[in-house]
């Protein structure tokens, strides 16, 4: 039997914690099997939410089937494909999964059965019509969908996508492939990211704001010789360091600015390392045990200020967060606004970094910060259902689970607010013609590159063709393109113009795309898709152009400008 | 094919492309999606070369494999899937090493360009080497999760991949493994080698007994706990191997525990000298076992929710599942000889999460879930199908620049996935980074020192641990530079067994020139031996118990000693006294990534000027390619 049971049938068994393990079920062990790789990136929740995922293709070109191959393989729930074209000659040159067979048929239908051979556990279906028919037949088609692709769209219909998708809420991912150019832009609404897998986290040991009930376990326990000493974990001798450290009435201690060690600037952390090398040697550790060592390297990182991000503060002090809209986010950053008013930190994270110890020992520090993670997490719980209950948010649950997660993420929280593109398209690029203008060097070639980008759509609006497409004389083009884009600047008021070699490449490819910038770009936006669905990692915000020329990139944000 | 659609290409590179020869070497995660970008770009010739066959866990990213694939050669089923979309091509697979003899140099010619996807160390240092002698250029990769890169190797043009030092695979010493554990690692190992005694080939390096030659554990202590087991049990702890034990006891699951946690362990506890300074392990009893969860901190018990492959076991679970293991490891024995552990092999997987959490419990190490402990056995990178696309679609770019001769403008590129801080998600580096003229590979005449402890080290471990594991070589053969020409290793097979246990202090000694070739490589490196023997050298060792250090030149040399003369650094590895030190074998995906740190370090390329000069070759390296019939593109 192969793994067609969803993921969420397999939780059933997460409870079956038997003393003698029954053989596991041949459907979980084939799927984690298949799926293990990756399931390391993002654990079995983000496997689940890409399974519950609908993914809808507009225009299953090169580069788009490219994009549901690498979502097909790590199982996307399922696809949709809307595509109104025939399968050219042309397709089936650039396009792997076109053989000479399918020439003249339906290119969803075919793109769809051939994707669908890669993974069976993946439904699919091909809608062999134009997206804006099917926006007049149901103006409401696209609103159901996970996310929206759109490739090979002209401007007109990228316009009309984009007004409908930021009205659903629908996250779009539009990519554009023509010759050696290649661009990527993301547009959601608002989107919150719990799980943001920064590269390191920050320790959260509280030791500049210990809670109560850490200094009321560390109090408790004395260390009087040297067995006691190497068998305590570092994070207490470093705490009792500091108390001590910070009493001048105990006499020996050299502390004159009143300034806790997490809080010292390096200089002066020296002398408190000096210090601390003192009190070890004098609760009995000689300079040489593996244990004093562990306890200077660990001080290192251990001294840092308990504090809240800038990210952080920024949602904390958002409308959303005062006046909770109806997601599990708001309402949680809600009740972690309230949280932090009144305790002036954020929830403790409860995870302590691995130290040499006796497992005792280590096992009940651990539960002190566990047992006030769970606390503070209670509080957040509360918090939140109360404020459900306030603002009258029936039919949303938050359970515990959620919260904690939610808690032990909480230095990490991102949210990336969306700019509509077919607003973009609509108005001048200002920001990027001021960066141009003040950079006449090759730096920014990747901006210019976006503004040729926009001429084609632009002539591809006037003329209903890209310019130097196949079979045709590239000349005439050339000036075509020229006066469109000419035209382009002169309506924006730009002072800049683009270079004569860019223009003649970009017209020599004509709307072509090339197999190994397909490649490529297909991989660019599969990532950003699975980013987006999974709610892990931080996705493309919002502009993605790769130059395959100079194998160079540029991601920069468009923004409303505000003129 | 693109090459096909008129217009497409320019029509320079529209011929290139038809007309050249390229070779894939391996299948996997980039292999599956450069072949597919190959062959619609139009390349007529394609060879593509892997060793392995399909797993399960292949299927969420090599597109060219199915379920019903599962267990043929990948480089077979990646053929004849991508013909099944483009028959035209002519593509040639080998199902083979590409280590082998029989891909010399003569093979390599044949193409214009070598493209490398591969997943370890040594067969990319091979086929860099094979590159170097065969003057063709090589387009190396890699990816792990949201990271990958993309560089260009060519003789005299650019860097060669062994320019760098490369990030050595973490090797454990053995009292460490043996005797003394305090990470989770180390139990891990340990119980990846117990398999191996239990069940597998059985590898001396890899004892799982106490060592009590640990030069830490002087005294008596433990040879009169040894006596001692003699005197009850009748038997000789080093003269009964760890299977024979197993087997004369029927594999039984609780004699086997009883042995493993609680009489080894035991007899660690009577070498006394070992636990002054450390917390002393202790013994378990299969009849009362605690069901508490030694320190962890990765995993969070309260959360229900955690699958029982990412929850830590108690204790009784992980009795419980040693035993259920062995039953089924001992009955697969029954029809092979030896077994071959794999992190997918379910049997082979739970035998070594429960063995290497008892041990952890027995240390008071913090312990790790079945999910976890896969990751670090296996040596497991994540992979996923996006990242390998976005790294193929890059090499198949810089193939075409380089079929273009464009090498100046093959810049290593480096994908990240998004930093807040930088806007650029590629890093191309500015210029391509020039030969390394210290590199140990493609220096004219490539030297290096090598610190060894003569005393210790027998002729086998300077072949497999020196040559082979460090230096990549696959077959070497080695000369003393004595003006006799004596022979100390052959790569001729039992031409030198007579003295391959033997010492090597009978044959050489400090300052000893080694002359090192590896024939199929056409790969000649110097060896200068550095005899560890001062006084400061030997209590070093007797702490650190390292056989052998690998030195660049002199000047390294002489600034290792350095730091030998202060204090140890802060992150030297610990211990390691007997024998060697044990790899933990990177045996999974696509990549060893090279962060972008050199970057600060670049040279500036070679100019013209200079390629000229490499063009003339060095004498040395002629011998042996001049005959071939040369198909080799012409640098200029």
């Amino acid at each position: 039997m192969f793994g067609l049971l969803p993921l969420s049938t397999m939780m059933g068994f997460k409870m079956m914690v038997s003393a003698s393990p029954s053989p596991r079920s041949p459907e979980i062990t084939e799927k984690t099997k298949k799926y293990d790789r990756q399931l390391r990136l993002w654990g079995d929740h983000g496997q689940s939410r890409l399974e519950k995922s609908h993914v809808c293709l507009i225009n299953s070109s090169a580069t788009g089937t490219e994009i549901l191959k690498s979502l097909v393989l790590p199982g996307v729930g399922s696809f949709t494909i809307v595509d109104g074209y025939k399968v050219t000659q042309e397709d089936i040159g650039i396009n792997f999964f076109l053989d000479q067979d399918s020439l003249g048929k339906s290119r969803a239908e075919y793109t769809t059965k051939l994707l669908l051979e890669l993974n069976t556990d993946v439904n699919g279906e091909a809608i062999e019509e134009h997206p804006e028919m099917l926006l007049k037949q149901n103006p409401n088609f696209f609103n159901h969908f996970s996310v929206v692709i759109g490739c090979q769209l002209d401007e007109k219909t990228l316009v009309t996508i984009s007004q409908v998708l930021w009205e659903s809420q629908v996250p779009f991912v539009y990519v554009n492939c023509i010759g050696f150019l290649g661009w990527v832009r993301v547009q959601v609404n608002e989107l919150a990211i719990i799980e943001s897998h920064p590269d390191s986290t920050i320790q959260d040991l509280r030791l500049d704001v210990p809670f109560p009930e850490l200094i009321a376990y560390m109090d408790a326990l004395t260390i009087n010789s040297r067995e006691v000493a190497q068998k305590t974990p570092w994070l207490v001798l470093l705490f009792k360091a500091i108390q001590k450290f910070s009493t001048p009435s105990t006499g020996d201690s050299m502390d004159t600015t009143g300034c806790h060690p997490c809080h010292m600037k390096s200089q002066e952390k020296q002398e408190f390392k000096k210090y601390l090398k003192q009190y070890l040697c004098e609760v009995g550790l000689k300079d040489t045990d593996e244990e004093f060592d562990e306890v200077v390297k660990a001080a290192n990182s251990a001294l840092s200020p308990s504090m809240i991000n800038s990210n952080v503060q920024a949602l904390l002090d958002d409308p959303k967060s005062t006046k909770p809209e109806k997601t599990k986010f708001w309402v949680m950053c809600g009740a972690l606004r309230e949280f932090v008013a009144n305790n002036g930190q954020l929830p403790v994270r409860g995870v302590l970094p691995d130290m040499m110890a006796d497992s005792d020992r280590y096992i009940n520090l651990q539960s002190v910060y566990r047992e006030k993670a769970s606390k503070d997490a209670e509080d957040i719980l509360g918090r939140s259902q109360q404020l459900l209950k306030q603002a009258g948010l029936q039919g949303l649950t938050i359970v515990e689970e959620d919260v904690k997660l939610f808690c032990k993420e909480c230095q990490n929280l991102r949210l990336i607010r969306g700019y509509p593109m077919y607003e973009e398209i609509n108005s001048v690029p200002v920001e990027i013609l001021q960066e141009l203008a003040q950079n006449t060097e090759d730096s920014d070639q990747e901006m210019m590159y976006y503004l040729l980008l926009r001429g084609l759509l632009r002539f591809q609006g006037d003329y209903h063709t890209y310019p130097g497409l196949l079979d045709r004389d590239v000349e005439p083009d050339i000036n075509r393109f020229k006066g469109t884009f000419t035209k382009l600047l002169n309506d924006w008021n730009a002072t800049i113009s683009a270079k004569e070699d860019c223009i003649h490449e970009l017209c020599r490819y004509g709307a072509c795309e090339l197999p190994s910038v397909a490649a490529f770009i297909g991989g660019c936006a599969a990532q950003e898709v699975i980013k987006i669905i999974t709610k892990q990692y931080v996705p493309l915000d919002n502009t993605f152009i790769y130059n395959a020329m100079q194998s160079t990139s540029s991601s920069f944000k468009m923004t409303r400008a505000n003129s | 094919m693109a090459s096909d659609v008129k217009g497409l290409l320019p029509a320079d590179l529209g011929q290139l492309v038809n007309e050249c020869n390229v070779l894939v070497v391996g299948a996997g995660g980039i292999g599956c999606e450069l072949l597919k970008n190959l062959v619609v770009f139009g390349l007529k010739n394609v060879h593509i070369i892997d060793l392995d066959t399909i797993e399960v866990s292949n299927l969420n990213r090599q597109f060219l494999f199915r379920r019903e694939h599962v267990g043929r050669p990948k480089s077979i089923v990646a053929k004849e899937s991508a013909l099944l979309f483009n028959p035209k091509v002519c593509i040639t697979a080998y199902h083979d090493s590409i280590t082998e003899s029989k891909f010399d140099v003569n093979f390599y010619k044949q193409f214009n360009v070598v493209l490398n996807a591969l997943d370890n160390r040594t067969a990319r240092s091979h086929v860099n080497r094979m590159c170097l002698a065969a003057k063709i250029p090589l387009v190396e990769s890699g990816t792990a999760g949201y990271k990958g890169n993309v560089s260009f190797h060519m003789q005299g043009i650019s860097e060669c991949y062994d320019c760098t030092t490369k990030p050595h695979q973490k090797t454990f010493p053995g009292c460490t493994i043996r005797n003394t554990p305090s990470e989770p690692i180390h139990c891990i190992v340990w119980a990846k080698h117990l398999f191996n005694q239990l069940f597998g080939i059985s590898d001396p390096d890899e004892d799982v007994s106490p060592d009590s030659s640990d030069p830490e554990a002087v005294g008596d202590a433990g040879k009169i706990a040894l006596e001692e087991s003699n005197d009850t049990n009748g038997q000789v702890k080093e003269k009964v191997s760890t299977r024979q034990w197993a087997q004369s006891h029927e594999y039984d699951a609780q004699k086997l525990f009883q042995k493993l946690f609680h009489d080894d362990i035991k007899y660690l506890l009577s070498m006394e000298n070992l636990w002054q300074k450390r917390k002393p392990p202790t013994p378990l009893d299969w009849n009362d076992l605690p069901d508490v969860i030694a320190g962890s901190s990765s995993i969070d018990q309260q959360t229900v929710t955690a699958l029982k492959d990412q929850r830590v076991w108690s204790m009784q679970e992980c009795s419980q599942v040693f035993k259920q293991s062995i039953n089924q490891l001992k009955e697969k024995l029954e029809n092979e000889k030896d077994l071959i552990w794999d992190k997918d092999d379910d049997p082979a997987m739970d035998f070594v999460t429960a063995c290497s959490n008892v041990r952890a419990h027995v240390f008071g190490i913090q312990q790790k879930s079945r999910f976890d402990t896969k990751s670090m056995a296996g040596n497991i990178i994540p992979a996923i199908a996006s990242t390998n696309a976005i790294v193929a679609g890059l090499i198949v770019t810089m193939a075409c620049k380089v079929l273009k001769k464009d090498y100046y403008k093959c810049n290593t590129i480096f994908v990240m996935p998004r930093p807040t801080a930088v806007k650029k998600d590629l890093f191309p580096l500015d210029q391509i980074v020039g030969p390394n003229p210290k590199c140990y590979v493609c220096a004219e005449k490539p030297e290096i020192i090598v610190k060894m402890d003569l005393e210790k080290m027998t002729v086998r471990i300077l072949g497999d641990k020196v040559l082979k594991t460090e230096l990549c070589m696959i077959a070497p053969d080695v000369e003393i530079d004595d003006g006799q020409g004596t022979i100390l290793i052959s790569s001729e097979e039992g031409e030198t067994d007579d003295i391959a246990d033997k010492l090597l202090k009978n044959f050489i000694k400090d300052g000893t020139r080694l002359k090192c070739d590896d024939f199929l490589q056409n790969y000649q490196i110097n060896i200068t031996v550095a005899a560890m023997v001062d006084e400061e050298d030997e209590k070093d060792r007797e702490k650190s118990g390292i056989l052998f250090e690998i030195i660049g030149d002199r000047t390294q040399l002489n600034a290792k000693e350095q730091v030998a003369e202060g204090k140890k650094t802060d992150d030297q590895e610990q211990p390691s006294t007997s024998k060697k030190a044990n790899p933990v074998h990177d045996d999974e995906d696509d990549l060893m990534i090279i962060e972008p740190t050199t970057v600060s370090e670049v040279q500036v390329a070679g100019t013209k000027r200079r390629l000229d000069e490499t063009e003339e070759d060095t004498p040395s390296k002629k011998r042996k390619v001049e005959s071939e019939t040369s198909e080799v593109i012409d640098i200029d």
